[in-house]
């Protein structure tokens, strides 16, 4: 039953908006970076065409490929957040939208199916994303000639940017469980936000590796003490939270009302 | 609750905070007949229909369908329960097809349900159209054909011909009538338009405030609907009164008339009250009442 769930989900974004607009957003994202780098490479030519180049030099950044690198993964990461929160409150979120939950929640499937498949579509978006978004990045970093270039450097930045992701993506199923229980797209988009002004502000405490939202920050270094790796408790708290989530999707949409 | 119950519930209650929504509500539907549950709004219509398919828990009592006890998750039984509720919803961004599609492959129907189905409703010229640009009507006939393609034996319908052309209700009455006549197909079905479920149903349910207040088969219908003595009059107010002191237990105005119930066999003692009272009259004749009004008056409270 569950793979005829699974392709009603992927059928379900045919013609959708939603696909191509996540990609459009997450690509702006090495657009943005190449840019910063180019104005900091080159802050006369970039004056000269009325960008923002004094404000990009006094930011710090170096126009290398480990500075290009660690901010990729910083938009991965962080903006991957609440990227994700936006696909999982759009495919979660728009069954209540457009009114379709009742025609699902009485036919001969398992409710549970329905969450388990709808967050694999979740996975196979964002995988395919996070794919598109690092090849856009190569091809742009390559194209800027960054000083700085190897392999090593390479591989370590897209297990960077798969790590951050990847724990992004397992916060996710709790961002599920709000979009059933508001049964709609503002209460999980309010709550992805929030959370991830939470996340910042729990890293500030000391409780980083303990709060799930502080725990992508922390893996790539933009709060808190930069950590080489994650500390256990930290994976078994990002578990802990997918496996709460998914259980509290599948319980809210078995026993609630629905009554919209 | 029988074997030949295609629907049963014992004392089924829903509480939402204080508001009783639906109160120990007895039903049981047979198999093969039209049902139609008649109510006003709020009434309790859809959150019966809504418990009927386990789309919201009872606060008491019991639903069982097809023999089955409707509990959350237990979903095995809807494989035989088509069903409509409220609005008739699709994925805006598929066309007709798809959408039906995924109702095909959610039930396990043959592929060439899909294209029967769209058959049925009338639907070819409008298979290859994204749902988001149908009619009301086009979209309810898509609800429809989704309730009606993996050949249910029970149907389970929330105002099935809310949207739909007076062409298009009669085309479902006669596919309603057809499918339990035919195919032994149970239909439960709320509606607003009365007129129809008095053409269409076996039996009708009355509910008003969460109550079964009635329940009664065609020929009770038609034996009970009133008959009563229509009167035109010059000053109805002062003709109501005359008639109430006359002994006339049952005067009701309605549109600017009035209606005296169980009386028509005395239409020239009404007569002569009236016109010895110097009132005019400008009509006066025996009339019944239809399942509309005998409806209107069951849940107005006017007895």
């Amino acid at each position: 039953m569950f793979s005829q769930v699974l392709g009603t989900e992927f059928l379900k974004l045919r013609r959708s908006k939603m696909t191509w607009l996540s990609l459009a957003a997450l690509s702006l994202g090495p657009a943005g970076i190449a840019l910063f780098m180019w104005i900091v490479r080159e802050p006369h030519r970039a004056a000269r065409l009325g960008l923002v180049g004094t404000k990009a030099n006094l930011s710090g950044l170096t126009a290398t490929w480990p500075a290009y690198s660690s901010t990729l993964t910083l938009i991965v990461g962080v903006g991957g957040m609440l990227l994700l929160s936006f696909i999982i409150a759009y495919v979660f979120g728009r069954e209540y939208a457009d009114g379709t939950a009742k025609n699902l929640l009485a036919l001969p499937v398992g409710r549970h199916w329905f969450v388990l498949a709808k967050l694999v579509v979740a996975a196979s978006w964002w995988v395919a994303l996070v794919v598109a978004v690092l090849a856009e990045a190569l091809v742009i970093g390559l194209a800027l000639a960054l000083p700085g270039f190897s392999t090593g450097l390479i591989l370590g930045g897209v297990h960077d940017a798969l790590l951050a992701a990847g724990i992004a993506y397992l916060l996710v199923p709790v961002v599920a469980w709000i979009t059933t229980l508001g049964r709609g797209y503002l209460p999980p988009l309010g709550f992805a936000l929030a959370m991830l002004a939470l996340g910042n502000v729990f890293a500030k405490t000391g409780w980083a590796q303990w709060f799930p939202w502080s725990i992508v920050p922390l893996s790539i270094g933009m709060v808190g003490k930069p950590v080489q790796t994650l500390p256990a408790s930290s994976y078994v708290v990002v578990a802990l939270t997918f496996l709460t989530g998914i259980v509290a999707t599948a319980l809210q949409l078995r026993y609630a009302d629905n009554t919209q | 609750m029988g074997a030949d119950s295609a629907i049963a519930t014992q004392g089924v209650s829903k509480r939402y905070g204080d508001m009783l929504a639906v109160d120990a509500l007895d039903l049981d539907v047979h198999r093969g007949e039209i049902y139609a549950f008649l109510g006003r709004n709020g009434a309790g219509k859809t959150t019966t229909i809504r418990m009927l398919l386990g789309l919201i828990r009872p606060s008491g009592g019991h639903v069982e369908v097809l023999g089955r006890r409707v509990r959350p998750g237990v979903s095995d039984v809807f494989i035989h329960v088509g069903y409509l509720v409220e609005t008739a919803t699709a994925y805006p961004n598929l066309t007709v097809r798809e959408n039906l599609d995924i109702q095909r492959r959610l039930t396990g129907a043959p592929r060439a349900a899909v294209t029967e189905a769209i058959d049925l409703m009338r639907l070819d010229a409008h298979a290859d159209r994204r749902a988001g640009t149908l009619s009301l009507g086009l979209k309810q006939r898509l609800a429809l054909a989704r309730a009606l393609l993996h050949r249910p034996e029970l149907l389970i319908l929330d105002e099935p011909a809310n949207g739909l052309d007076p062409a298009g209700i009669v085309e479902i009455r006669e596919l309603l009538q057809s499918l339990t006549t035919e195919h032994g197909v149970t239909v439960f079905m709320s509606s607003h338009i009365l007129a129809e479920v008095a053409h269409l149903a076996d039996r009708i349910g009355i509910v008003d405030a969460g109550h079964l207040i009635e329940e009664l088969d065609r020929e009770e219908l038609h034996a009970r609907e009133r008959g009563h003595v229509r009167v035109g009059a010059s000053e109805p107010q002062r003709a109501a009164v005359l008639l109430a002191a006359a002994g006339f237990a049952h005067v009701e105005p309605a549109d600017g008339h009035l209606r005296v119930f169980d009386t028509q066999d005395r239409v020239p003692e009404i007569a002569r009250i009236l016109v010895g009272a110097g009132i005019e009259l400008t009509e006066l004749a025996p009339a019944r009442e239809d399942l509309e009004s005998y409806f209107l008056r069951l849940t107005s409270g006017v007895k």
